[in-house]
């Protein structure tokens, strides 16, 4: 068993603490969350890739000198877990007086490199201001490669980059720039999202070091410190209002990757203003599909602040009344060399449980399952316009979880996750194939009082070449559990046209005109749904999202009433 | 004779009229109330008290101008009272305007709603028709499907459609044809097309903004049809027009059909009055800050050029039609105090609102707003503001404070004080958010301070982001309505059309310049603008080939649509460094959609310069008042002076307060105000 995170932790500094007052601090606050904000927009806007550009996969920090986070821009949750334990691995690794003015470090790996899977590249830049570090700036971005690649361990998924310098005191390695961009596929998207990584960076630290000019360094490093214990003290007070209790919750996990269905488990403990998680996995699997801690602990802070302190502000302060552990080398909690490429659906299965064991605390707090899945779905082949080979991966929403007083969010990105989707126009215009349905589905949302959301139907046809598809995703066997007698939602599938033997090989090859039609799933319901009101029913039936025979099967309606 | 101009700017409390004599360059400008149950009442009292005055001056007074500004639209779809709205669209996309981009409201918020969609699923109709990236048609309109969705139209009382297919950015022949049959099937029925209103990529913005369109097209037809033709009968002489976002305006007839341009005129027109007053001033390069009671509007403005926004939402909904790059944020006067459970102080978004208003009002609030705090520290008379015809109730005021107070630990002033420490905090957030993001440095800035509560906040705001100095203009409550007199009428074309920058591209660049020329030029003809008036300006955005998101770049067009292709290519190089830090020379540039702008330029309302004042600044002191300064660490009898008795050259020291009818200013300690020739007051630091 080992201790993810740690609950209390031990300023460093030589000079005291002084005590900054309340409105100072939110003054600053305000200033760095811009400074976050804005790196990320500067992020997004310069970078090549379209999963950057459209779908803003991406995220960007600041950390103050010890590696503590102060901020995040609200991206995506589980790039927290890329992120937290960065600063960390680099001191680890290059002593502070190693360290330059101008030094640029990259990385990515699981283990070593701060990464939660290969494809989010990490860029980690200090911030100094007279000779010495202040703070650290950080971002990562989903580089859509490494595609087509074994998942027995981690060393089949891609190149494994520990926290290496990029630029040395401003200059660049060439040399190592090189060694990573000869293992990617797609060079020339690498190396302009990274310049785009670079370049967020050197925007926040012209700002950080405006604040730094303006305030004083003391001053900077006394209000962070507040800033964080304010964090900490929102989720304290968001935890007390949890009843005290042992809670335990179960849940599947499966995926195309794999035949086997898991069970997960957790026991959650609340007393007073502090939670603990325990977590149960099987042990980890020579599939894609294992997360490691700094995952675990992205997902299970999102988990409790979801429910605690959706408002306050995401900094590592919100981490100290939490303490997570799972068993080392299980599924939650993989050790190296275990494969991790996949690790997003077991990131949803712990929000799931999570929430499975609050629910029975604070229910009206707690939404059903939401879709449970990150429905992936990657192509690569050679593009017939350009003689090039592509990449093109999108994860797809499902429905949200219905709420004790509301309906689940239809086809929205839910969890762990919240990238925006490929608009078509720009999907057809840069790859080979054309969107031929794009819609919610019907009867997907788990039927309640409160209906489930509705999961998103997508087909895909494969346009004059080859190409090689990988579909994955999670609740297969079973759809995403209601709620108080809800109904579960519909759960993931997906076909390919005309079908094929093994639908759930690994990067299956396409023919031009072959289509692939996917369907996320549906959200928990909330509610028994025969006490629906009687016009939600009906202007779901009127509006196709629920079919007749689930109007009047389900939710009990008579044929004349749907007259 | 003199010819008279008369604006009338209607919101949802007060109707502000402004009357101009183009003579002259003589402004008068008041408030009334609004009618919000007929608003054309007011509108039209507004107009006739506007010329009665006209007519002491002068019998034979001309009405040659009406400008309006309404918040119909806006109000329609805050409130959701728009049209039963149908949409068209191509087949298996039906759902693209619910699903948007698939993120949701809130990161952590598990109940945090979408908006709603304005059209609802089941009229939502699907037809039959594809059309490529390229343009090409793959699958031809099924006309036959068409004719039936619109007789579901007529039986489900549908009164607008917007209809909304791929790709008709690119060939529109099949929206076009759609659109054109609808009408002919159902006459009465408001239809847009996708490609008439925002001929843009991305296919959830450009079906959002036709939605947005038709849901408002019926409401804002039904208000001008009844509007309209009674202006005739108070006076006017000339074709009224309407303020639209991007500070321009429209005629009646556009704004019936595209009443999505006049969503955000508000704010806009309040950025044309502040333009009108810089002009005058002769400072090009200024930051404007307009705060009322529940909200702040900030634009940032270049070389006395506002620009527009790249892409902007409204109350949730993503709009692709041309608006003035301005950012909003919800901190006011009326924005309400409170301590989280970190034990931090936060203000807003929450606002007292009108009703109960903040608890200096007397009228049952009690909860902390900017406004009690600033009646707390004195910097707003503790007794009557409105030109006396509002009582302050300072009791509640402290009570209200006092009660944040004690859960801070704080004192009763230092709480009132750290209330516009973090209010402050975030409007210098709002302003770095339009400067500092986009490469602009704000120490570079004039500050222009207007609304009710600008003038009150600018000098710290200004303290905060280090700019040289504050100009408050003469009539900070009431630059909306003058803003209306001094619009141009104005239109904005795009055309997108992916070119890569380079040799091979000259003729289609020169083409698609062309096409908008010629645009612009039947826009002209059609509106009746004499040649000379005519001014048009052409834009490009463009980017590096592979990014998605672009930089607006200014072009010079020939009369033959020949433009400089080497010069857009520096120019970009250089804003894409000047905003991300980093440019490549040698990566390839992509042109991606080619702006036109049209503007048939009014006669200006002249901002009238006055003669140094021949009396001692002193005339226009009203007496001491105790006022609370950090600087001062406490209160200090401060004085207060009567803007409307300052004159051009007087020069008033801080720590100092400025009253008028419409605002107060505060002058911190070590700064200084003067009153120019327009009779704006100047706020600088004592160097």
């Amino acid at each position: 068993m080992s201790v993810i995170g740690a609950r209390a932790q031990v300023s460093a500094s030589d000079k005291p603490l002084r005590k900054i007052d309340p409105v100072s601090i939110e003054v600053l606050a305000n200033a760095l969350d811009s400074i976050v904000e804005d790196a990320g927009e500067v992020l997004i806007r310069s970078s090549h890739s379209p999963t950057v550009k459209e779908r803003r996969d991406s995220s960007t920090a600041l950390f103050d000198s010890e590696g503590r986070a102060l901020c995040q821009a609200a991206h995506i949750p589980l790039h927290f877990g890329s992120l937290f334990g960065i600063v960390e691995l680099i001191t680890a690794h290059y002593p502070p007086s190693t360290i330059r003015e101008g030094d640029i470090f990259i990385g990515n790996d699981a283990y070593e490199g701060g990464g939660t899977h290969l494809n989010d590249i990490v860029l980690v830049e200090p911030i100094f201001v007279d000779g010495g570090i202040v703070a650290w700036t950080t971002n990562v971005a989903h580089h859509a490669d490494f595609f087509d690649r074994g998942h027995a361990h981690i060393f089949q998924e891609g190149l494994r980059i520990p926290p290496v310098k990029l630029y040395k005191s401003g200059v660049l390695e060439e040399g190592v720039q090189k060694l990573i961009l000869l293992n990617t596929q797609v060079p020339e998207e690498r190396i302009s999202d990274i310049r785009a990584q670079v370049s967020a960076n050197r925007f926040a630290i012209d700002r950080f070091r405006h604040l730094c000019a303006k305030y004083g360094t003391d001053f900077m490093r006394d209000a962070s410190a507040a800033l964080l214990d304010s964090a900490e003290r929102r989720m304290r007070a968001g935890i007390a209002e949890i009843p005290d209790g042992v809670y335990e919750f179960e849940d599947d996990f499966d995926h195309p990757e794999v035949s086997e269905i898991f069970r997960f488990g957790v026991t959650a403990t609340v007393r007073g203003d502090e939670l603990d998680l325990a977590f149960r996995a099987p042990p980890q699997v020579r599939a894609s599909l294992n997360l490691v801690n700094s995952a675990l602990a992205a997902a299970s802070y999102y988990a409790v602040k979801a429910i605690a302190d959706p408002y306050g502000p995401a900094n590592s302060g919100l981490f100290r009344p939490i303490s997570i552990t799972a068993p080392s080398g299980s599924m939650l909690n993989a050790a190296a060399p275990a494969a991790v490429y996949g690790r997003a659906c077991a990131a949803q299965r712990v929000v799931d449980l999570v929430h499975g064991a609050l629910a029975q605390a604070v229910p009206h707090k707690v939404t059903a399952a939401h879709n449970g899945s990150v429905t992936g779905n990657t192509y690569s082949g050679i593009h017939p316009q350009t003689g090039h080979l592509y990449i093109y991966g999108e994860t797809m929403g499902g429905g949200g979880g219905a709420g004790h007083s509301r309906d689940g969010l239809d086809g929205v990105h839910v969890h762990i996750t919240n990238s925006a989707n490929m608009p078509i126009e720009t999907l057809e215009m840069e790859y080979p194939m054309v969107v031929e349905r794009y819609e919610l589905t019907t009867d997907s949302g788990g039927p309640g009082r409160h209906r489930g959301g509705m999961g998103i139907h997508r087909r895909i046809r494969v346009e004059n070449h080859d190409c090689r598809v990988d579909v994955r995703g999670s609740r297969l066997h079973a759809g995403p559990w209601g709620l108080e007698g809800g109904l579960p939602g519909a759960p993931f599938s997906y076909r390919f046209e005309p079908p094929l033997k093994d639908p759930y090989k690994k990067y299956t090859l396409l023919h031009g005109g072959q289509r692939v039609s996917i369907f996320t799933p549906g959200g928990g319901g909330h509610g028994d749904p025969k006490r629906r009101d009687r016009a939600l029913v009906l202007r779901d039936y009127r509006e196709k999202r629920i079919s007749r025979q689930a109007a009047c099967e389900i939710y009990g309606m008579s044929p004349e009433e749907l007259a | 004779m003199a010819n008279w101009r008369v604006g009338v700017d209607s919101g949802g409390t007060f109707t502000d009229v402004c009357v101009l004599n183009e003579q002259d360059g003589s402004l008068v400008v008041w408030k009334t109330s609004s009618s919000p149950e007929n608003p054309a009442k007011a509108i039209l009292s507004g107009v006739a008290d506007g010329m009665g005055l006209a007519r002491e001056q002068d019998p034979a007074a001309a009405l040659a101008y009406f400008g309006h500004g309404t918040t119909v639209a806006t109000n329609a779809l805050i409130q959701k009272r728009g049209a039963r709205t149908g949409m068209l669209v191509t087949e298996g996309f039906g759902d693209v305007l619910e699903l948007a981009r698939q993120r949701r409201p809130h990161l952590y918020d598990l109940e945090a709603e979408k908006p709603v969609p304005l059209a609802t699923r089941d009229l939502r109709l699907e037809v039959r028709e594809r059309t490529r990236h390229d343009g090409r048609v793959e699958a031809e309109l099924d006309e036959a499907q068409v004719r039936e969705a619109a007789r579901q139209f007529r039986e489900n009382g549908v009164d607008a459609v917007a209809v909304c297919f791929l790709y008709s950015y690119r060939n529109p022949e099949h929206e076009r044809r759609a659109a054109e049959i609808l009408r002919e099937e159902c006459p009465g029925i408001f239809v847009t097309a996708s490609h008439e209103i925002a001929p843009e990529f991305r296919e959830y913005e450009r079906f959002s903004t036709a939605t947005v369109n038709a849901y408002l097209g019926p409401v804002m037809e039904t208000y001008i049809h009844a509007l309209e033709p009674r202006l005739g009968d108070v006076g006017l002489g000339s074709a009224p027009h309407i303020t639209q976002s991007n500070g321009g305006t429209l005629s009646f007839d556009t704004a019936g059909r595209e009443p999505v341009r006049t969503l955000l005129s508000g704010p806009a027109t309040g950025v044309s009055g502040a333009l009108a007053v810089m002009e005058a001033s002769g400072i090009g390069d200024f930051i404007t800050f307009d705060m009322g009671g529940t909200s702040s509007d900030i634009s940032l403005i270049e070389k006395g050029e506002p620009s527009l926004a790249r892409e902007t939402s409204v109350h949730g909904y993503p709009l692709k039609v041309p608006m003035l790059d301005i950012h909003t944020i919800g901190a006011g006067g009326g924005s309400i105090a409170h301590v989280d459970a970190g034990g931090l102080l936060k203000v807003g978004p929450q606002s007292a609102g009108a009703v109960p208003g903040p608890a200096c009002y007397g009228r049952g609030g009690t909860e902390p707003t900017v406004c009690d705090a600033n009646v707390v520290l004195q910097t707003l008379n503790p007794v009557s503001m409105l030109g006396g015809r509002l009582e302050v109730d300072r009791a509640a005021a402290s009570q209200a404070v006092a009660g944040l107070a004690g859960q801070l630990g704080l004192g009763l002033h230092e709480t009132a004080q750290g209330i516009i420490s973090v209010v402050t905090a975030n409007m210098a957030r709002a302003i770095r958010f339009v400067s500092v993001r986009k490469g602009y440095d704000p120490r570079e800035y004039t500050l222009v301070a207007f609304g009710g509560a600008g003038p009150l906040h600018a000098a710290r705001l200004m303290l905060e982001l280090e700019m040289p100095r504050t100009v408050v203009p003469r009539y900070p409550g009431l630059l909306c309505a003058m803003g209306l007199l001094v619009a141009d009428l104005k239109r904005n074309d795009s055309i997108t059309n992916h070119l890569v920058l380079g040799a091979g591209a000259v003729g289609a660049v020169h083409e698609t310049f062309q096409r908008l020329r010629e645009r612009a030029e039947a826009w002209f003809e059609g509106e009746g603008i004499a040649p000379t008036q005519r001014v048009l300006r052409y834009l490009v955005d463009a980017r590096y080939k592979g990014q998605n998101y672009e930089l607006g770049i200014p072009v010079e067009a020939s009369a033959g649509g020949e433009v400089d292709m080497e010069r857009i290519a520096a120019d970009f190089h250089a804003a894409h460094k000047r905003v991300y830090g980093y440019s490549v020379a040698e990566q390839p540039v992509e042109l991606v959609t080619f702006r036109s702008e049209a503007v048939a330029s009014v006669p200006k309302a002249r901002i009238p310069a006055f003669d140094k004042a021949d009396w001692p600044v002193e005339d226009a002191k009203l007496g001491m008042r105790d006022v609370w300064f950090p600087e001062l660490s406490g209160f200090a009898p401060v004085p207060v002076f009567d803007r409307a008795r300052l004159g051009h050259g007087h020069r008033i020291a801080g720590p100092a307060v400025i009253e008028q009818m419409d605002s107060t200013t505060v002058v911190l300690p070590a700064m200084q105000a003067t009153v120019d020739a327009n009779l704006n007051l100047i706020l600088e630091v004592i160097r």
